[in-house]
């Protein structure tokens, strides 16, 4: 056995890592070489150096407190959809297709379906049913035209005995206008709901357009849930021009937040616009050695539909060095 | 065996989507995922930063844990690699410490604080603990990342370097190989020169 073959096993023995017939062998070798036997006392002397920063069990109260942090992040996420469940459970029970090529086609292209629905579900307005319902009554006795969207939620419907009379109970939208400065709480509150509620796009537009401009400028981003309402366009928005701008917004907190982070890399995976998908790459330059970020890197490079994102992402996955 | 089925029940119906099940799992490992962070940053801040992350990511992804590992392995991996990150962004913003101060804002040579003979079984004698407790975190930053990460699972928390290289995905010859450049560097930083 030479020296440096007996350095290394050494440094496993003193590691409890080494096989019992290497142990007497590398005994032998140490009985005759004095150098050997100083770098295993130098050995010895640095673990005992090393004892002196002990591993301490958490304080109470830094567990209590990160169990509370993390039981109103988990009571925050929205409940997972039935295709994310569908898609988590088709890859599970068909993880041993891998080896068989039709199965694993058939898996993939149902995941791809499930993935795309996953990504841009857009919440129904609320005054969706009450047409039906007020049409149905006795419209030749109420001149009175109601226009849907004034109707925020039909609460009964009686037809009275014996009669072809329909007694119909709604409530009803009363139009309002506010005005103010974007520092206002009540505009920026309505500009939140109208980012994921409003039924025109060129409403849901504006108002991400103006939220991402506060972030951008560094208005008090995150205390107002702006953050948070950024994020749900960008996840969740039919319309690209919507997500582009929500991803502009979201862009100066990549490297601080992580939610914001794991958001633009779901976009970056699942938007079906190769433009998000190749913005999200730019936004997420600041992080690009993170691990998380180049594992999501490395699928997009191999699978991505859009050849010229495979091609950069693979450009900056070789930019970023290797990790030793 | 029993525990170990126990465990994949409470995994299934986490998957299934039990929080419960779920919040029952983060009580199994909660206190080990802390104190690996705590040791590794020194920080508390920190390391509640990861045991939040790590136990949201394990929430958002155990849809996709196929048992293929233990469940162990399998959080220890997303921890590590969230410890990875951490420990690569202090490296790019900490300037180079290449002295110890001591109290008064002296630098303090560590050779010549060790007597000549070198006989560090009694540190404690010849040095106050905290200083030499510093000595010994300035040697460890000198590490690169994973050198730091493999050092600390196998000195620090005893791992197995098979389980290591599982947890970093790596070979366990990768881990070993890790270890002995760490521990060479340790015992230069410490030791001194030869």
């Amino acid at each position: 056995m030479n020296c440096e073959l007996a350095h290394e096993r050494i440094v496993l023995a003193a590691y409890g890592e080494l096989p019992d017939e290497q142990i007497h062998e590398l005994d032998r070798h140490l009985s005759s070489c004095a150098e050997c036997r100083e770098e295993r006392e130098q050995l010895q002397a640095m673990r005992t150096l090393a004892a002196v920063c002990p591993v301490l069990e958490p304080p109470a109260n830094l567990v209590a407190r990160s169990r509370l942090r993390l039981e109103e992040a988990l009571d925050a996420l929205p409940p997972k959809r039935w295709y994310e469940r569908l898609s988590e459970k088709l890859g599970n029970n068909f993880a041993g297709l891998q080896a068989a090529p039709v199965g694993a086609a058939l898996l993939l292209v149902i995941g791809m379906g499930a993935g795309m629905l996953g990504g841009y579900e857009y919440s129904q307005g609320r005054v969706a049913h009450a047409a039906v319902a007020a049409q149905a009554a006795a419209p030749m006795q109420n001149p009175l035209v109601i226009a849907p969207s004034n109707v925020s939620s039909i609460s009964s419907i009686v037809q009275q005995p014996n009669s072809g009379v329909v007694e119909v109970r709604f409530n009803q939208v009363v139009p309002q206008q506010i005005q103010g400065s974007l520092d206002d709480p009540a505009i920026r509150q309505l500009l939140m709901m109208a980012s994921a509620d409003a039924a025109s796009e060129g409403v849901r537009d504006d108002s991400v357009g103006l939220l991402a401009a506060e972030c951008r400028a560094g208005h008090s981003c995150q205390a107002a849930g702006i953050r948070d309402a950024l994020m749900v366009a960008l996840r969740y928005d039919r319309n690209e021009g919507v997500r582009e701008k929500a991803l502009k917004g979201l862009e100066p907190y990549v490297a601080q937040d992580m939610r914001v982070r794991d958001a633009v890399l779901e976009a970056l995976l699942n938007d079906n616009d190769p433009r998000i998908r190749t913005e999200a790459i730019n936004v997420l330059g600041p992080v690009e050695a993170d691990t998380t970020v180049r594992q999501v890197l490395y699928s997009v490079a191999n699978s991505d539909q859009s050849p010229q994102i495979r091609n950069v992402s693979r450009q900056v996955l070789s930019r970023v060095p290797q990790i030793q | 065996m029993q525990a170990r089925a126990s465990e994949m029940e409470l995994i299934r119906e986490a998957q299934a989507g039990s929080r419960a099940a779920f919040d029952a799992l983060v009580r199994q490992y909660e206190q080990q995922v802390l104190r690996l962070a705590l040791h590794l940053t020194g920080s508390e801040h920190d390391a509640e930063d990861i045991y939040q992350e790590a136990f949201l990511k394990a929430f958002r992804y155990i849809g996709n844990f196929r048992f293929e590992c233990s469940f162990y392995t399998w959080i220890y991996r997303i921890v590590t690699n969230l410890c990875l990150d951490q420990l690569r962004r202090r490296k790019t913003r900490r300037e180079d410490q290449a002295v110890v101060l001591d109290h008064s804002g002296d630098e303090i040579d560590l050779l010549a604080s060790v007597s000549d003979n070198r006989s560090f079984s009694n540190p404690a004698r010849e040095l106050d603990r905290k200083v030499l407790g510093e000595r010994i975190q300035a040697a460890l930053d000198k590490l690169t990342p994973r050198e730091r990460m493999v050092f600390e699972l196998k000195h620090y928390q005893g791992l197995r370097l098979r389980t290591i290289g599982e947890m970093l995905n790596t070979t366990e010859e990768t881990a070993k190989n890790t270890l002995f450049r760490a521990t060479k560097k340790l015992r230069t930083q410490l030791a001194g020169l030869r």
